[in-house]
């Protein structure tokens, strides 16, 4: 048997329709080591299986920068699933 | 002639509100004896949205990232412009019909630079900053249709 990964920990935000259907603002969330962002995204549609319907018409970001769903979390990372922005 | 960047990056304005915007002070702020014009975009509440009656709009932002993603919006502005100032204020929370949500004004010595900044401006705003819109009808509310902001390419090398 493999030996457990160590867990990091990450902040995790929701905003717009995602935030309403998760009823998540802010969060943190532990994730493996090596997990990548499609993973933790995973990992909440585990909690929410509404939000795999969602997983076309999002983007993520990481540290407030637009990110890869291959993107690697980091400990302490800023993580954020935005739908589509409408501002203006 | 060539503008010093880092002072004028530093006298550019990116701001949230929850207030109503004061149209007059956005663009005291960009004017100066330098400049020959300004160029604003006011954009506002509509009253319908897809032939609906719209009753109010309510506005989120990502707060940090939105005003990180509005001052990368500066420095393209000045990089492929000749302009001088720019203030983008965008509001947040509940507006009412002809509230102002966002207001940009671009100072510039000569106009067609501060057209053209002022028109990138509000296109890559709408695509790449993170706020959202809600719409309400007297029969329901919908998040408003947006844009799916580009995604660097992942990560991974094709092999």
């Amino acid at each position: 048997m493999p030996t457990a990964l160590p867990m990091l920990s990450v902040k995790v935000l929701f905003f717009g329709r995602i935030r309403e259907l998760t009823g998540v603002s802010e969060e943190m969330s532990e994730v493996p080591a090596n997990a990548k962002l499609s993973d933790l995204f995973a990992l909440y549609v585990g909690r929410y299986p509404k939000l795999a319907e969602f997983r076309s018409s999002l983007v993520a970001s990481r540290n407030q920068e637009f990110a890869s769903w291959d993107a690697t979390l980091a400990p302490g990372d800023e993580i954020a699933f935005l739908p589509p922005v409408s501002g203006g | 002639m060539s503008w010093n960047m880092t002072e004028n990056l530093a006298s550019d304005k990116f701001t949230l509100v929850r207030e109503p915007i004061v149209i007059e002070d956005v663009l005291r702020f960009v004017r100066a004896d330098q400049d020959g014009a300004v160029v604003t975009f006011d954009g506002f509440v509509r009253n319908e949205s897809h032939g609906r009656r719209t009753e109010y709009l309510d506005y989120e932002a990502y707060e940090s990232m939105a005003i990180g993603k509005m001052h990368e919006i500066g420095e393209q502005l000045h990089q492929k412009y000749a302009i001088h100032r720019i203030a983008i204020v965008h509001r947040l929370g509940r507006l009412q019909i002809g509230e102002t949500s966002v207001f940009i004004a671009v100072s510039a010595p000569h106009r067609a630079a501060a057209f053209d900044a002022c028109r990138y401006a509000i296109d890559t705003l709408k695509r790449t900053v993170p706020i959202w819109k809600k719409e309400y009808f007297a029969d329901g509310a919908v998040w408003a249709d947006g844009e799916l902001p580009p995604v660097p390419p992942s990560s991974k090398t094709a092999s």
